[in-house]
């Protein structure tokens, strides 16, 4: 009953014009960023924040366009994939094994359909899962304190260590690089400055966003700078749709793919491309040999895909009810909501129902738009591939110049974003992953908060921080995290995933 | 073996910040933890990921020939420049500037760069200082704010 009515006033919120605008531009802006290869939702989402802050969004608004965005980009990354054999993110490399068979075969039209369609079912049931557990695990986690708090960072990082690339020490290094980068600027306890080596511009910290563009957009070009590819791509789409007999064939993969997506998406570090591969692989082991994977199985299709939209709705309920992100994009997110105002946070279903219902609502609504989005217009979106790389990559350095000038009004911005651009290149050739970095940076001012709160009430005492049923757990589930890679080499070779950059 | 080399690297890095979190001077009115263990923590935990990096070193990254340096540093030096020229010579002339060079890196003609890059550069900054108000800096030379 209080769902209902809660639902009824977030509809309220979502279905406003100008809130019915930003989903429609947020998931036309995020098919686009999943069709197009090289620009990724972190750097997408990194870019349009600036403009929500300039535009003076209230933060309902701000965080719909920009959820628009994400799950926009999981809908846009399988059309290249089964058309071109060209993934446009990493959670649909594992799309391209069947549904470019399918297409080679002249079957791109039931692929195309079932990926949208797929990603439609699971989008909406991922909303529904986001709906009815995120109450009740804020209820669950109003009453954690510091103590908890800092044991659930922990928690947050071992993950994300263990999951987010394939070297964990490399990971590691990530994650502690970003904490490194969210100790400089004035201690706000004692007041004095770390880290700053006398620059003033450096007193209130690196700015999140100055960081996300640098490392992901930044780096992303100079990468593509070095790689010779083919300017430009035709291709030509068919008719789309799917026959009843297909739908219901692929039905029981797509449900399989949204309840394992969902699940996959909660946890920290492991997102949409951990759920799509894994889900790809269960129904392989399922169907076996009477199936034809590897060689256009419509199924083959539909899981991955449902999965990784799946993964999107379930990667916002850590978000929204714990404030901790579990990746690139959702820690983008936080930090543009904290910049608003906005805590996420168990509190918040209670202080700021307009955001969270809002945006519940704005989801229902985003993915049947995508759904109608898609299917027509598929045919549009591929022919956006005929857009030339150099004018495309300049491009999305413009935009990230004005993006990092608008924070703050300074170009020693700019020059920070050309040192973490290299960092980020660097980073990518020796494999390290980029997403912790970020994590890092967003939740440090929040870990060393809690620590020292923890150690104001205890008085220096350190046990302390294991003394509450719940803050044990944590600590318990932090340590069983670090086995996560040897239970989830059995399902996915490590080295065909790439770096988890949703 | 490079990747050990990084892992030293690593390792010099968390020392070093390890030793800034040491040089701070704590006033009286702090609370009882301060602004230095958490610090300590990070470079604590750096040091073992470095030594566990050099113990397990991956295979060596591929890098790109050689020849491809010289185009590398330009494009590197001229955001340096952009950051340094933005504010003087105004958003439009530098991003101009800026985008034609990395068109004609990408394999553009001269003048489909230039148009592109110019075009894009007027389209934003037409876009965000009078659509959305957002200021770019306008600059002394072509001084059309």
């Amino acid at each position: 009953m209080d769902i209902v009515h809660a639902l009824t006033n977030g509809f309220g919120v979502a279905l406003q014009p100008i809130n019915l605008l930003l989903v429609f531009l947020g998931c036309l802006v995020g098919t686009l960023i999943g069709v197009l290869p090289g620009i990724g939702p972190i750097s997408g989402v990194a870019l349009l924040v600036p403009l929500t802050f300039a535009l003076k969004l209230p933060p309902e608004s701000a965080i719909i366009l920009l959820a628009g965005i994400y799950y926009g980009a999981m809908y846009g990354g399988s059309t290249t994939s089964i058309l071109l054999n060209i993934p446009g993110e990493t959670s649909s490399v594992v799309t391209t094994l069947d549904g470019n068979q399918m297409a080679k075969q002249g079957r791109a039209g039931p692929a195309l359909a079932v990926a949208a369609w797929g990603s439609f079912i699971a989008g909406t049931l991922s909303v529904v899962g986001l709906m009815l557990l995120g109450p009740l695990l804020a209820k669950w986690a109003i009453r954690f304190g510091p103590a908890e708090y800092f044991a659930l960072m922990i928690f947050g990082f071992s993950t994300l260590s263990a999951l987010a690339g394939k070297n964990m020490a490399k990971a590691l290094i990530s994650t502690l690089l970003g904490l490194m980068l969210a100790t400089v600027g004035q201690d706000p306890q004692s007041g004095i400055s770390r880290y700053t080596f006398g620059l003033l511009q450096l007193e209130d910290g690196i700015d999140f966003l100055v960081v996300a563009i640098g490392l992901f957009a930044v780096s992303e070009v100079l990468v593509l700078l070095e790689e010779k590819t083919p300017n430009a791509v035709r291709t030509r789409v068919g008719r789309i749709y799917l026959s009843l007999k297909e739908f219901v064939f692929s039905l029981s993969s797509i449900l399989r793919g949204s309840v394992l997506g969902f699940l996959i998406g909660v946890l920290p570090g492991a997102g949409a491309s951990i759920a799509s591969f894994v889900s790809y692989t269960l129904e392989k082991q399922l169907h076996g040999a009477r199936g034809s994977f590897g060689q256009g199985d419509i199924r083959g299709v539909a899981a991955p895909e449902s999965a990784n939209n799946a993964a999107a709705g379930g990667a916002m309920i850590p978000l929204l009810t714990l404030g901790l992100p579990g990746s690139g994009t959702t820690a983008i997110m936080l930090g543009a909501l904290v910049s608003l105002g906005v805590t996420p946070g168990p509190q918040m279903f209670q202080q700021h129902p307009a955001v969270v219902w809002g945006l519940i609502a704005s989801m229902y609504v985003g993915n049947a738009m995508l759904l109608m989005l898609n299917l027509p217009l598929v045919g549009l979106f591929v022919r956006l591939l005929s857009v030339p790389r150099w004018f495309l990559l300049p491009s999305v350095l413009a935009v990230s110049f004005i993006g990092v000038y608008a924070v703050n009004n300074n170009p020693f911005d700019l020059l920070l974003m050309t040192i973490f651009g290299l960092m980020g290149y660097l980073m990518r050739k020796f494999d390290f992953p980029l997403a912790p970095v970020l994590l890092g940076l967003v939740l440090g001012y929040l870990m060393e908060i809690n620590l020292r709160r923890a150690m104001a009430i205890s008085n220096g005492d350190v046990s302390f921080l294991f003394s509450s049923p719940i803050a044990i757990g944590l600590w318990l589930l932090a340590g069983l995290s670090l086995l996560a890679p040897a239970i989830l080499s059995r399902f996915v070779k490590r080295e065909a995933l790439g770096d988890d950059e949703i | 073996m490079s990747d050990r080399v990084l892992g030293i690297l690593v390792l010099l890095l968390a020392l070093g910040y390890g030793w800034l979190a040491n040089r701070l001077e704590v006033g009286f009115f702090s609370d009882p933890v301060g602004p230095k263990p958490f610090p300590y923590l990070i470079a604590a935990c750096t040091v073992l990921a470095a030594l566990w990096l050099i113990a397990r070193p991956d295979p060596n990254p591929q890098w790109p020939p050689r020849a491809f340096g010289p185009a590398f540093a330009l494009v590197l030096g001229s955001l340096v420049a952009y950051a340094y020229l933005v504010v003087p010579l105004g958003f439009i002339l530098t991003t101009t500037l800026e985008m034609t060079l990395l068109s004609l890196l990408f394999g553009a003609r001269w003048w489909q760069g230039l148009g592109g890059a110019l075009a894009f550069s007027l389209g934003v900054y037409l876009l965000f200082t009078y659509g959305l108000s957002v200021p770019l800096p306008a600059g002394k030379l072509l001084g059309l704010a």
